[in-house]
């Protein structure tokens, strides 16, 4: 299983519990400054594929490679090159919004963290609650704080998981831009959305997840999606 | 590898130093946000009630401790205790190495489900995502535990020692309660260092485990080693430094290793220790059982399959399978009621003179401890009732249904032991009905601290003659426990009287027969009730 160029790749790949599958065979292989869309109806096992290919859930067979590397979450190497957005409604409980990102920004050695930390908090519209503790905060500008962790640090590949949920129409334009920005500078995404717009607007191709799993153009995932 | 272009980006620094600052700038900041929501006289009266309770309940304890030495050394070793003339008799200091080594298996097991080298949900969150050493970021936690572990250890095994050692000296005391600190540290070490490896094969797990009981063996006799003053002219010092020296190469490897520890696994033992750190919190014995229990294994899943697909008659009959299915997947093994039931008979027939109220006692803490284990399905049901109102059932029938298994389980579990006893000479014939008895009762007990609702703390104490009690609070801790123990007392009577009386026997009839009916007929739990 080689594809030449790709940063994330994955051959005859099998997700599930228990050793019981939930969807079918996954291959895919996606290039620097492609964005993959993955869709699927509720319970189809998009999430279930993104954590695998994100190293957080054992595949029941079959491999993912980052960047030709078989994937694993503990390597530094492969925590420095993935980002990954997942609906994970931690935060400290004493940590203000803007505190949280520079954690991030200084942890990925962003040499002027805090002109990054106040340009993501005025992306994503945060600049107002930059001192605020989560728990004060709405659960849309909790979903604005993750998303903005998953962009303010560097990384080759960038896996979002229904990043949509709890935004706002605006804010889900400006995520569309954002996601193309990043493809744009050479970096890879795995999109996983119910949201068809986003998808038309950012995908390059897209995975159906179902029993036999398909790739297909943009417009016709976004269709599927549709229900059309 | 490529990476996309991010401004700012610089050459990453050494890790290990990001990783601190990264811990250092959490902490730093939690600090004054946390000092933000104090004031000084808060945290004074926090420190003070605390050092105040902790003052109450050490006096307490060690006035115990030497009322009941007191009450050991003025026995007869061959004539006090329950079975008396029992054809088996277990030596003192078998006795005594076997529950060192239950203590350090019982360190074991929980060190492993707590981690012990963990995170909490934000750390895993925020933390481990970033391309940096992990070590800074999981030792301050682990080195807390090891202080704890070893001081908690040490201390606890002082009045094991004090009991079981009528004729050391102080300092032979303190050696063993040293040795033993140290190889509670030595366990928490080699806990530390199972979470680096993945789980092998099935041969290479059994010969893990057999390498781990054996050092556990080994462990567990240097404190009494100690205690006896070996070697001679260093009374003690030889087997404090033997395990000092285990503990220090074992904690060695383990912090060295720490930062290794892969993501599941430090997020799995954060959640179960934050889960069961709040719940004894709380004081929410339902909840830390469920923190500390186990996925139910895979092989489980299928069990009863072909008795749960029969036909039934009627949708009670139909709850009935259900429950005896949900019993025989979701409840642990049989091991741990083995090994109180073990625990039990061992010290019944050992020749240490333990006091009849003092072996009373022991059932009593054995026989609540088996009946919480037997409350698995019925603590999961309870966190959803209204899955039980979907069947056309009144709650009794319910109810009935829920305590089948844990009743019939404790029932057995009881025959068992009284049955071993009245072999051993212990009460008559009777004492096994008595036994079959209490624990259809217990099973009712089972049931009813399931469902016991989590107390609330918000309440005020009800003034009394005797102070202000959290008359409320108790009440919601004790339910479930007040009906095993009650269904446990004719039995433990006919136990210490050497014999069971037709009128026990009716008595312990009447008394799990109003158990079960209590729980049967008694509405569901309401958080404040008994107020």
């Amino acid at each position: 299983m080689t594809e030449s160029g790709a940063v994330l790749e994955a051959g005859q790949l099998l997700v599930g519990y228990g050793g019981v599958p939930v969807c079918g065979e996954v291959t895919l292989a996606v290039r620097a400054g492609e964005i993959l869309g993955v869709v699927g109806v509720n319970g189809a096992g998009k999430s279930t594929v993104a954590q695998t290919l994100a190293g957080r859930q054992p595949a029941l067979s079959g491999d993912v490679r980052i960047h030709g590397l078989l994937v694993d979450r503990d390597a530094v190497n492969f925590r420095r090159q993935v980002a990954a957005v997942f609906d994970d409604d931690l935060f400290f409980p004493s940590l203000s919004v803007a505190e949280h990102l520079l954690l991030v920004a200084r942890g990925h050695s962003l040499a002027n963290a805090e002109e990054c930390v106040a340009a993501e908090l005025d992306f994503f519209g945060l600049t107002d609650r930059a001192t605020a503790v989560p728990d004060a905060l709405s659960s849309g500008q909790r979903r604005r704080l993750l998303l903005a962790a998953g962009f303010i640090r560097p990384a080759s590949l960038l896996i979002l998981d229904e990043p949509e949920q709890r935004l706002d129409p605006v804010m889900r334009d400006a995520l569309a831009g954002r996601i193309r920005e990043h493809a744009a500078a050479g970096g890879a995404v795995l999109l996983v959305t119910h949201d068809p717009t986003l998808l038309v607007r950012t995908a390059t191709s897209c995975l159906v997840i179902k029993a036999e799993v398909a790739t297909v153009p943009a417009d016709e995932g976004a269709a599927f999606i549709a229900g059309l | 590898m490529q990476a996309s272009k991010a401004p700012g980006l610089v050459t990453p620094g050494p890790e290990r130093r990001l990783a601190r600052e990264a811990v250092a700038f959490t902490r730093a900041q939690s600090r004054t946000y946390n000092r933000s929501l104090t004031s000084l006289g808060d945290a004074f009266a926090d420190i003070y009630t605390s050092v105040l309770a902790f003052g109450c309940a050490a006096a307490m304890a060690v006035s115990f401790v030497f009322a009941l030495r007191d009450g050991i050394e003025g026995n007869d070793p061959g004539r006090s205790g329950l079975v008396t003339g029992s054809p088996l008799q277990l030596p003192a200091a078998v006795l005594w190495f076997l529950m060192t080594y239950a203590a350090l298996a019982g360190i074991l097991t929980v060190a492993r489900r707590l981690g012990p080298v963990a995170v909490t949900g934000a750390q895993g969150a925020w933390w481990l995502p970033l391309p940096v050493d992990r070590g800074p970021m999981v030792l301050p936690t682990f080195r807390r535990r090891i202080l704890w572990v070893g001081l908690g250890s040490a201390v606890g095994y002082l009045p094991f020692s004090l009991l079981t050692g009528l004729d050391l000296t102080v300092g032979a005391h303190a050696a063993a309660a040293a040795t033993f600190g140290a190889a509670a540290l030595t366990v928490l070490g080699a806990a530390a260092i199972l979470q680096l490896g993945p789980q092998g094969a099935r041969t290479g797990r059994r010969a893990g485990a057999a390498v781990i009981a054996l050092v556990l063996a080994l462990l567990a006799l240097l404190p009494r080693v100690a205690g006896t003053g070996w070697p001679p002219g260093m009374p003690g010092l030889g087997a404090v430094a033997l395990a000092v020296a285990a503990a220090v190469v074992v904690l060695t490897v383990a912090l060295r290793r720490a930062g290794t520890v892969g993501s599941t696994e430090l997020i799995r033992g954060g959640a179960v220790s934050g889960h069961a750190g709040a719940s004894v919190f709380f004081l929410d014995a339902n909840e830390l059982l469920r923190s500390l229990a186990g996925e139910p294994r895979p092989a489980a899943a299928g069990r009863a399959a072909e008795l749960y697909r029969r036909p039934t008659r009627g949708p009670l009959a139909g709850l009935v399978r259900a429950d005896i299915a949900a019993f025989l997947r979701l409840q642990p093994g049989f091991t741990a009621p083995g090994l109180w039931l073990a625990a039990c008979l061992a010290l019944m027939i050992s020749d240490a003179g333990l006091p009849a109220p003092m072996l009373l006692a022991f059932v009593a803490v054995a026989g609540c401890a088996v009946a919480s284990g037997m409350g698995t399905v019925a603590r999961r049901t309870a966190l959803l009732p209204e899955l039980d109102a979907l069947l056309p059932l009144s709650p009794a029938q319910v109810r009935a249904s829920r305590m089948l298994m844990p009743a019939a389980a404790l029932a057995l579990w009881m025959t068992v032991l009284t049955g071993t006893l009245v072999l051993l000479g212990a009460g008559g014939p009777l004492l096994v009905l008595m036994g079959a008895l209490a624990g259809l009762g217990m099973g009712a007990g089972t049931v009813r601290g399931a469902t016991r609702p989590a107390a609330d703390w918000t309440l005020p104490p009800v003034d009394t003659p005797m102070g202000p009690v959290p008359r409320t609070q108790l009440a919601s801790l004790l339910r479930g426990l007040d009906a095993t123990i009650l269904c446990l007392l004719p039995t433990g009577l006919a136990l210490y009287l050497g014999q069971a009386f037709p009128a026990l026997l009716a008595a312990q009839a009447v008394v799990s027969g109003a158990a079960v009916l209590l729980v049967l007929l008694s509405g569901p739990a309401r958080p404040g009730a008994g107020r």
